[in-house]
């Protein structure tokens, strides 16, 4: 738990008149499952986009790995794996091309793993994209994240799109695993439950700025719950996960 | 806005708006010149033929075109896809399929007569022609009207929509042309256009029924085994391989598709024009120019925005966090171009000699060849024939790939002030060029100032390409190599077709320094050379 994975250091982003990140600093090590909460448009995916290099830093740096991700994108995305709320993949394609499409970019893409993941997600590999429900969507996109065994694993709130069969039996199982073998998870959500119940640290995020940033255990301490904590410092409830 | 009639208005209105702003535009530039035409000093008249394209027939196909994507929502569908183009989000209002159809039908009808009988009213015709005022405002209408129920239409094949739309409206067209060269009264001409409209309106509720049922039938299991072929291979060599593949697949097989499409239409009209030699060479140059002018539509798709996601003309996510330079992005954007040239020419350049041949207009093309074989010679004939061709397959390239640098900086301001700046300078091409020749003194100062003028051009484009390779190295997009390799090639491009010009043009009536600054400008660099830094910019926002 020494090396920082992510070093977010006093990013401000601003669109127009609107400050999406008001100077953030978030330093993550190695090896643990990272909880990103906060109410919808509180800045969750802009740091994620930046953490990823689809923003540049306007003001503040942005390091994964130790590289910058707009200066070095190759090196760095070559180690994470992400699963974006948008769940943009083609359309056109099927699921079967789609996991050999993305296994060309990945010199440590496992082909059992991910046999035995699209088993377990049951998506059919004659399918296309397309024609898969949202939730089946979210599963490809997990599945493509997962398979190279990246040291990184970024999901940018993965609850909006999967199921909650996969979200209570796989997704958490999936995240401890990652997490057990010493690698990363960074994930967004506003559902605390969900945030409770797999990470070992969470970071609130309001209005683009950290509220607060420690260990799960030692937020339950200081309140009873994650849901009081969040209402301590945001001032407002989050989303109880049986509604999303 | 209490009635859904209003609320479908509302939403034609607001979403494009500026278009419709340009348009009033344009009549207002129309309304101005005929009131300008009677007190001017100038002698300002509609009878060129270039003069008339460039202010009325252009625009006004252009502005057609437009009506017919806007209220056939074919700005935000998938031309291509066997679902229906109707907005499946309009599905779910509590008003009637009947309504549904309807109102963007009757808001699209108004429309299109309106365009037509403004143009009648506010243009200046040429004289001599007696402008109907009807037929041609229903012919619109019913264009428009089986074109929407064509594109809303669901389809159990995947490009069946476009086959279908070409044959349909082909045929449609067909019969108009045919009583026009008949002569046909304006109410024969009403009789055979106006009876399509109901018609069409009856398809088209048929086709938003169906679409609104979610009743999309699927015939793909029948093409299962020839599909099977077209899958991507078992591994990828490379994930530039990989790139490529996803390239070619997700727009590469546009021009081929649509080429293939147009070709066996142009080249029918062989058997019609065998007695006619000019029309059979005006149809093989129709036949040469098909690629490049479709490649400049087809652009369109290599680029465009994804509505799909939140910023639709940013890059998709998906491609965004691929572990692959913006270089090598683009590298797979340039292969899948020169693919689809390749597969487009090679349907032309088997169908146009087996066309001319069982057509039996080869002898008057060879009978062509020989004559110039006879006049220059067979190295210069084979010259310029191997020229033309080579001329024609780097156009279609070039016509794809030449707006990467606009469409990926993923910025809407640039895009559509883009296409605004290309707008406005063809349209004031056609009045200056008519100009220039019209007036010998302007031509013979412009001969002389072509060597300057060519000299600034080229210092400019150099300046630029220093400009983008600085960016390029700086911004560590490209490598040293790869950038003095690039240079190196553009390099031996010039040399080679400035040594085919001084071959050529072996008269000493042009300078050599003339045809080296052509072929300086002939051969493409800074567009091309700027679509990675435009990737990068909307990679990294």
């Amino acid at each position: 738990m020494s090396e920082s994975v992510i070093s977010v250091s006093e990013l401000t982003r601003r669109f127009g008149a609107t400050t999406a990140l008001d100077s953030v600093s978030v330093f993550l090590p190695r090896g643990a499952v990272y909880g990103l909460v906060g109410a919808n448009g509180a800045g969750k995916t802009t740091l994620i986009r930046h953490i990823l290099g689809l923003l540049r830093a306007e003001r503040g740096s942005v390091r994964v790995f130790g590289l910058d991700p707009v200066a070095d994108p190759v090196a760095v995305l070559l180690r994470i794996g992400c699963l974006s709320e948008e769940n943009d993949l083609p359309g056109w394609m099927r699921v079967d091309e789609l996991i050999r499409y993305t296994s060309a970019f990945y010199p440590k893409w496992d082909d059992a793993y991910a046999e035995e993941l699209r088993r377990a997600f049951a998506l059919d590999p004659a399918a296309k994209i397309k024609d898969l429900s949202r939730g089946q969507r979210a599963r490809a996109g997990l599945l493509i994240a997962l398979a190279h065994r990246p040291e990184l694993l970024v999901l940018d709130e993965p609850s909006s799109g999967l199921d909650p069969v996969v979200r209570r039996d796989i997704l958490g199982a999936v995240i401890r695993t990652i997490a057990d073998e010493g690698r990363t998870v960074l994930f967004s959500s506003h559902l605390l439950d969900e945030v409770e119940e797999v990470a070992d640290h969470v970071t609130m995020i309001d209005h683009g700025r950290i509220v607060l940033s420690a260990p799960l255990d030692a937020i339950k301490e200081s309140h009873r719950s994650l849901n009081e904590a969040f209402i301590a410092h945001v001032g407002s409830a989050a989303t109880p996960a049986a509604e999303a | 806005m209490r009635s859904p009639a209003l609320a479908i208005a509302w939403e034609f209105r607001q979403r494009h708006r500026w278009g419709f702003i340009a348009l009033a535009g344009y009549f207002l530039v129309l309304a101005t010149i005929k009131l300008l035409i009677p007190e001017s000093s100038l002698t300002f008249n509609m009878d060129s033929d270039e003069r008339f394209a460039v202010v009325v027939m252009v625009p006004l196909t252009a502005t057609f075109l437009y009506v017919l994507t806007v209220f056939t929502f074919g700005l935000s569908g998938d031309v291509a896809g066997r679902q229906s183009m109707y907005p499946a989000r309009m599905f779910t209002l509590p008003v009637s399929t009947t309504a549904l159809t309807l109102w963007p039908m009757l808001y699209g009808a108004a429309a299109m007569a309106m365009l037509w009988l403004a143009t009648r009213l506010l243009a200046v015709w040429p004289s001599g022609f007696d402008i109907p005022v009807i037929w041609p405002a229903l012919a619109a209408v019913s264009l428009l009207a089986w074109t929407q129920a064509l594109t809303w239409m669901p389809y159990g094949l995947p490009g069946l929509r476009v086959i279908l739309a070409v044959l349909w409206l082909g045929t449609v067209d067909s019969i108009v042309l045919l009583a026009l060269r008949y002569q046909a009264s304006e109410a024969v001409m009403v009789a055979i256009v106006a009876p399509q409209i109901p018609l069409a309106f009856l398809a088209a509720r048929f086709a938003v029924g169906r679409a609104r049922r979610g009743d999309v039938p699927d015939w793909r299991g029948v093409f299962a085994r020839a599909q099977s072929r077209l899958q991507a291979p078992r591994r990828f060599a490379s994930p530039a391989r990989a790139q490529a593949w996803f390239e070619w697949r997700g727009h590469g097989r546009s021009l081929p598709a649509v080429v293939g499409i147009l070709l066996p239409f142009e080249l029918a009209v062989l058997w019609l024009a065998k007695d006619a030699p000019a029309f059979v060479f005006e149809l093989l140059f129709l036949v040469l120019i098909t690629p490049p002018f479709m490649a400049a539509f087809t652009a369109w798709t290599v680029n465009r925005p994804n509505p799909q996601v939140r910023d639709s003309y940013g890059v998709p996510p998906f491609i965004a966090t691929r572990p692959l330079t913006s270089a090598e992005l683009i590298a797979a954007k340039l292969k899948m171009a020169l693919w689809s040239t390749l597969a487009a020419w090679l349907l032309v350049l088997v169908a146009l000699p087996l066309a001319l041949e069982w057509s039996g207009t080869w002898p008057l093309v060879t009978e062509r060849v020989r004559r110039l074989h006879d006049a220059i010679g067979t190295p210069r004939t084979a010259t310029v024939v191997l020229l033309i061709l080579a001329g024609f397959v780097v156009a279609t390239w070039k016509q794809l790939v030449q707006s990467l640098h606009i469409g990926l900086t993923g910025r809407a301001w640039i895009v559509k002030g883009s296409v605004l700046l290309t707008l406005t300078f063809l349209i004031l091409l056609g009045p200056i060029v008519e100009s220039i020749i019209d007036t010998p003194s302007v031509q013979r100062a412009l001969w002389n100032a072509l060597p300057q003028i060519l000299a600034i051009l080229v210092a400019l484009k150099m300046s630029a390409a220093a400009w983008i390779a600085t960016r390029l190295d700086r911004g560590r997009l490209l490598g040293d190599r790869a950038l003095v390799l690039g240079a190196a090639c553009w390099c031996v491009a010039v040399l080679a077709l400035y040594g085919v010009l001084v071959w050529f043009f072996s008269t000493p009536f042009v300078e050599r320094s003339l045809l080296a600054l052509i072929a300086i400008l002939a051969v493409p660099l800074t567009r091309i050379a700027a679509a990675p830094l435009a990737l990068a910019w909307n990679r990294h926002r």
